[in-house]
């Protein structure tokens, strides 16, 4: 059974806002590293459930679905490089406090 | 056949990382610089080769159908000249110890990951519809994340962090304003959406939509006030690397990709125009007044593209054809003069040691060829004539004074002079007066960094004195996109 679409709509645009706050308070508030990498992956989370959204409501779902997949492999990539970026900061300076990379400024 | 832009550098990355390491690390260098080289001699001698329809076959096997125009043209060269500089500042600057674990070394994983970056770059220019641009934008940028940490130090990984976290915030705000624009066109090409905005110029879905897009590649162009990732990310990477980033990469990703959008997309309102006249005047005097306080060589230099970059996107601001072959035309010329510094800068820093300009004086002397070619370069970007750089801030200021912005076209005029200021101040300090002590037996670099900053002070010269033939064959045809 179909669900009606403006239920659809409000329920997805409540869920994407939320994310999108959850997200931004997690990356600009955590001083963990790994708490920042997590706040981009529910950024991209937020971004992926508004292509589905919209996807649903045009009727492309075959446009969306192509548009997903693709975005979850390359969100896995950049992931993993930015893990790998964090580990190296940690394995200099021994701490995954965000305000230990303040050694560059002018 | 564009496509073959982005086949053949991926074939080629797969046939270096075969099993046949011993030999894939000498012979890496040379695949790169004959990539790069290639596309250089096609641009230059066979455009039509670009402008051709792709074969039966090729066009069976890909869907992916690219559009190339004289824009795209001005930026396959550009993407390639900066390419090969690159490569050979990282034969000069970048040790090959082996990596733990492999028999690759490390010059040969970094050219490795520069070939697949500017395969990315081509994908950027050739894509024809927002998800490829998608794509392509991220392969980019994945790659110089990597190459910025490159040499695993603790700058490196810091800068690197930055840029990775702004650049991923910058990714979402563009996937969300394509989800947006999905929502209005129902497709992604660029004609359609075009046909969209036209349709509904003033709904709120769409302006919110350009709004992301916009503000997403100020923050991959490095803009103000959303700058503050560049000058870490470009003075942490290894010497090589600033080349790239600075010379092309944040030019493509941000600059040309922002040009390319206005252009075939969201077209030019009041307001954006205001909005792109008033971020571009405060980057360029903001990098120009930052430069001026800076004591890192490469940081100051970092400052100075952001300052570059702003005349960049004031002259895409005025919105008329002229404004627009400036933009483009100070893309081209940033992409060779700033290549050109980030290269003398390579090679004060390994032939001294140091980045730091209070403690170096007096090096031309002992360097003749890097601070000769270092005054060319500083000279055209200061926009003194007859170098390449003066006739585009000469373009660009002509048309902000044509549209009537008077009070920009002074700024323009008053950032020159700031630029002027700055890199005088850095001559003096680095190449001139008298020999700092520690250097009495410094050495002038090798041929590798020799020939790129020969060749790049020759292009800037070449193009000064050549404009009246480059402004008929070169910026004219610009026109017939507008």
């Amino acid at each position: 059974m179909m669900l009606p679409v403006h239920y659809l709509f409000s329920t997805g645009v409540f869920f994407i806002i939320l994310l999108t706050v959850t997200a931004l308070y997690c990356i600009l508030f955590s001083r963990n590293l790994i708490r920042i990498l997590i706040g981009l992956e529910l950024l991209t989370k937020a971004v992926t459930l508004l292509i589905a959204l919209a996807g649903y409501i045009t009727g492309h779902m075959a446009l969306a679905q192509t548009m997903i997949i693709t975005l979850i492999v390359i969100e896995v990539v950049v992931i993993a490089v930015a893990a790998g970026i964090v580990i190296g900061a940690q394995r200099h300076n021994q701490s995954l406090d965000v305000r230990t990379l303040r050694n560059l400024k002018g | 056949m564009p496509v073959l832009l982005i086949i053949v550098p991926l074939l080629a990355l797969l046939a270096l990382n075969l099993p046949w390491m011993r030999l894939m690390n000498r012979l890496a260098l040379w695949v790169g610089l004959i990539l790069c080289l290639t596309q250089a001699c096609l641009v230059i001698y066979a455009p039509a080769f670009f402008l051709e329809a792709p074969s039966l076959w090729l066009g069976r096997l890909f869907l992916f159908e690219p559009s190339v125009d004289y824009l795209s043209l001005v930026m396959f060269l550009a993407i390639a000249i900066v390419g090969a500089a690159a490569l050979m500042v990282c034969r000069y600057s970048i040790h090959t110890a082996a990596e733990p674990g492999t028999c690759a070394n490390n010059r040969f994983l970094v050219i490795n990951l520069v070939i697949l970056a500017l395969t990315g770059m081509n994908g950027v220019v050739l894509a024809n519809d927002l998800f490829s641009l998608y794509v392509f934008l991220e392969i980019t940028a994945v790659a110089s994340y990597i190459l910025i940490a490159a040499e695993k130090g603790r700058d490196a990984f810091e800068g690197a962090f930055k840029y990775l976290i702004m650049s991923a915030v910058a990714t979402a705000l563009i996937l969300a304003a394509i989800a947006l624009l999905m929502l209005t066109a129902g497709d992604l090409s660029y004609v359609n959406i075009k046909l969209a905005i036209m349709a509904s110029p003033h709904s709120g879905v769409v302006l919110a939509a350009v709004a992301m897009l916009v503000v997403g590649l100020f923050i991959k162009g490095g803009l103000i006030p959303f700058h503050g990732w560049l000058p870490d990310a470009y003075s942490a990477a290894p010497a090589a690397i600033s080349v790239l980033l600075a010379g092309i990469v944040t030019k493509t990703t941000g600059v040309y990709t922002l040009i390319r959008i206005v252009i075939s997309i969201i077209g030019l309102s009041d307001t954006l125009e205001n909005l792109l006249l008033f971020i571009g005047a405060a980057s360029m005097l903001v990098g120009a007044l930052a430069a001026l306080g800076q004591s890192d060589f490469k940081r100051m230099l970092a400052y100075s593209s952001i300052s570059q970059v702003g005349y960049m996107v004031l002259g895409l601001g005025t919105g008329t054809v002229l404004g627009i072959a400036g933009s483009i035309f100070h893309l081209f010329n940033h992409a060779i003069f700033k290549s050109l510094l980030f290269v003398n800068a390579a090679a004060v820093e390994q032939q001294t040691g140091t980045r730091d300009m209070n403690r170096m004086g007096g090096l031309a002397e002992k360097m003749p060829v890097t601070g000769c070619t270092s005054a060319i370069a500083f000279l055209s970007t200061a926009g003194i004539p007859p170098l390449a750089g003066f006739w585009s801030k000469l373009i660009i200021i002509i048309a902000l004074w044509q549209t009537g912005h008077i009070v920009y076209a002074s700024l323009a005029v008053l950032a020159s002079l700031l630029t002027l200021a700055y890199f005088l101040s850095m001559q003096r300090r680095v190449f001139f007066g008298k020999l700092a002590t520690g250097f009495e037996s410094l050495k002038e670099a090798n041929a590798w960094i020799l020939i790129p900053a020969c060749a790049l002070a020759l292009i800037t010269i070449g193009i000064g004195i050549g404009i009246p033939w480059l402004f008929e064959t070169f910026l004219l045809p610009i026109r017939s996109l507008l």
